[in-house]
This record gives C-alpha cells, sequence and structure tokens, in this order.
C-alpha cells in the first residue's frame, strides 16, 4: 500500500517536472524511457490498412448512408400510412356517416321498443272492452258489487256530516226551500 | 481546398450535401481510422466502428454549431463510439485483441532481431494493457502531436488530467517493458 502511494506521489512529481512541457519536450522524454524505434514500429503496425481501403471506403459509406436513409424513409411510410388515409376527406365522411348511422339508429330503435312498451297495453284495453258482451261486464259488476256499496256508504258519511254541522237557521231555510 | 468551416456550412445549406460531405470524409477519414485501429487493432472492428462514426457525423452534422473545432467533435465521436464497441464486445465476450497481438508477435519475431523484437512485444503488450482513456491520450499526444487542450475535449477530461493520463501511460508502458 505504501510502495502505492510512494509511486503515486513520484508519479505526481514526474507529471509536473515532465509533463504538459512542449510537445517537443513530451515526446523526448517518452522515447528515452520507452525506445524511439520500437515507438515508431508499433506506430506502423496500428496503422496499416488494406490497400484501397481509403479510395473504396467513401463510396462504401455512402451508399450505406443511402440504404440507412431509404429505410428510414420506408418505416415513416409505413407508420404514417394509417394516419394520412384516415384523414383524408373521403374517409372522413364515411367514418362521420357510419357514426351518424349507429347513433341513429340504436336512437330510433331505443325510442320504438319504448312507445311500444306504453302503447301496447292501451290498443289492448281499448279492444277488450269493445270485444266484451254486456253478460261478461254484469257478472264482473256483481262479483265486485261490494266495492260499489263502499264507495255509497263513504259518499253518505260526507253528506251526513255536512247536514250535522248546519245550525238551525240554515235547516229552516232548506225546509222552506223544499216546502216551496 | 474549401476549409472544414465552408464544407460545414454548404452542407448546413444543403448546398451539394453529399459532395461537402464527401471532401469532409476524405479529408479525416485516416486520422479517425488509425484512432480507432489503435484501440481496437482489428481492421474488421476498425472498418465498422468508423463506419459507426461517419454515419454518426452525418446524422448530427446539421446541428453542429462550430463551438469547437470540427476535428474535436470528429474525434471525441470516434473515441465514444470506439469504447462502446469494446464494451460491447467485452460483454458478449468476443474481444480480438489477444489473437491480434499473438498475429504481430509473429510477423514481428520473423522480420527483426531478437532483442528489439522482445521490446516491440512488450511495448505492444505494455500498451494494449492501458486503461482506454491513457492509451488514447497517448497516442493523440505522442503520434498525432495534439495539444492538451484538444486531447482534454476529444477525451472527456481536463488538461490537467490530460497532462497525468499522458505521464502515467509512458510511465506504465516503462515498468511493464523492465519487467520483462
Amino acid at each position: 500500500m505504501s510502495q502505492n502511494k510512494d509511486m503515486e506521489k513520484d508519479t505526481e512529481l514526474n507529471h509536473q517536472a515532465n509533463t504538459g512541457n512542449s510537445l517537443e519536450q513530451d515526446r523526448t522524454w517518452a522515447d528515452s524511457l520507452l525506445n524511439k524505434q520500437s515507438l515508431s514500429q508499433f506506430n506502423l503496425s496500428k496503422t496499416d490498412a488494406p490497400i484501397h481501403y481509403f479510395e473504396s471506403f467513401p463510396d462504401q459509406l455512402m451508399s450505406r448512408i443511402a440504404n440507412e436513409r431509404l429505410e428510414k424513409l420506408e418505416k415513416k411510410n409505413a407508420k404514417i400510412f394509417f394516419l394520412p388515409s384516415f384523414m383524408q376527406p373521403l374517409n372522413r365522411l364515411a367514418i362521420a356517416a357510419t357514426f351518424i348511422i349507429v347513433v341513429g339508429g340504436s336512437f330510433i330503435f331505443l325510442n320504438n321498443s319504448v312507445s311500444k312498451k306504453t302503447q301496447a297495453p292501451i290498443v289492448a284495453n281499448d279492444i277488450l272492452l269493445q270485444e266484451l258482451s254486456s253478460e261478461e261486464i254484469e257478472s264482473y259488476v256483481d262479483a265486485n258489487e261490494w266495492i260499489a256499496e263502499i264507495d255509497i256508504q263513504a259518499q253518505m258519511q260526507k253528506e251526513n256530516s255536512k247536514l250535522s254541522s248546519l245550525d238551525e237557521k240554515q235547516i229552516e231555510e232548506i225546509q222552506k226551500i223544499i216546502n216551496k | 481546398m474549401a476549409s472544414d468551416q465552408e464544407l460545414i456550412i454548404q452542407f448546413q445549406e444543403s448546398i451539394n450535401r453529399e459532395a461537402n460531405f464527401t471532401s469532409l470524409l476524405k479529408k479525416h477519414q485516416q486520422k479517425v481510422y488509425y484512432q480507432i485501429k489503435r484501440m481496437v487493432t482489428d481492421h474488421a472492428d476498425a472498418d465498422d466502428i468508423a463506419q459507426l462514426v461517419w454515419i454518426k457525423i452525418w446524422d448530427k452534422l446539421d446541428g453542429f454549431k462550430m463551438e469547437s473545432e470540427f476535428t474535436t467533435w470528429l474525434f471525441r465521436i470516434a473515441y465514444n463510439e470506439t469504447l462502446n464497441y469494446i464494451q460491447k464486445q467485452k460483454k458478449q465476450g468476443t474481444s480480438h485483441s489477444n489473437s491480434d497481438i499473438l498475429e504481430y508477435e509473429n510477423a514481428t519475431a520473423s522480420t527483426d532481431s531478437p532483442k528489439s523484437t522482445e521490446i516491440q512485444i512488450g511495448l505492444d503488450r505494455a500498451i494494449s494493457q492501458l486503461p482506454e482513456k491513457q492509451k488514447v491520450v497517448f497516442m493523440l499526444r505522442y503520434y498525432e502531436g495534439y495539444d492538451y487542450e484538444k486531447i482534454a475535449s476529444i477525451v472527456g477530461t481536463t488538461i490537467g488530467g490530460a497532462k497525468a493520463n499522458y505521464h502515467q501511460s509512458v510511465k506504465k508502458v516503462e515498468g511493464f517493458i523492465k519487467q520483462l
């Protein structure tokens, strides 16, 4: 650990002393430590390229760029294919018409079914009453006479209560009217 | 010959885009290729990466604001693309570095004296073992002669960091060769 720290310190000091100088000084310093001939040999080995590589590279690259641009365009077109056709006036009209047909149709259908529900029983009742014979009606009244009696009694009680609330003068006036 | 700036302005104004781009490409393709090749060794890999770099330049050149030198921007993209490529290869376990070193060792062994061959092999191995940033800083300073400001912009560090990287790379390679 301490050896590493010493090395780091040494490195810093050397850095101050040797680098950050002119390019020539930096190169000379590296040459003195690493062998100039080997360094230039190393560079030669790293900077070779196949014959005519640089002559053919621009054409190769430009054709690749052209291909990629085409691919991008195709992708773009494929992506926006639906949208423009969706936005075309004819299609917009077709969509609007379909919407109106669906909404209007369902409105009419619902309306019809409601009116059928409310009107059907009345029509049915009318027909039934007309078609009933008088005997059938009489038997129905006989069977349900008690309801009518209750109604009459209730009416009579009302009238009696009215009479009982009259005072003597009012009763005499009524009697006079009757006698006349 | 038109300057980089003129070519870029014409490209951005859609005047002979392909011709102007090709001019830029022809002007800088060798340096880009060499920078990549020094990092990946294998020609097929270097060719792949170089194509990716120039495709990226084509795509992004419209947005290039010329706040820095074109070459700084270009080499920065090349550096980043190469790092991405190396990382992908490491993940897939298909790095060519070992086989290439062996190939290089066989090639040099047959032509040079035993001592110089030993040094060259040592140098090659030592440089290949450097961290990518140190390797690139060393190459750009020693072989391309770029100033530290430009190197710092390319590898995404400070000027001081670039200087330290150069120093450490030389010292590490020296240490490795001494061990042989």
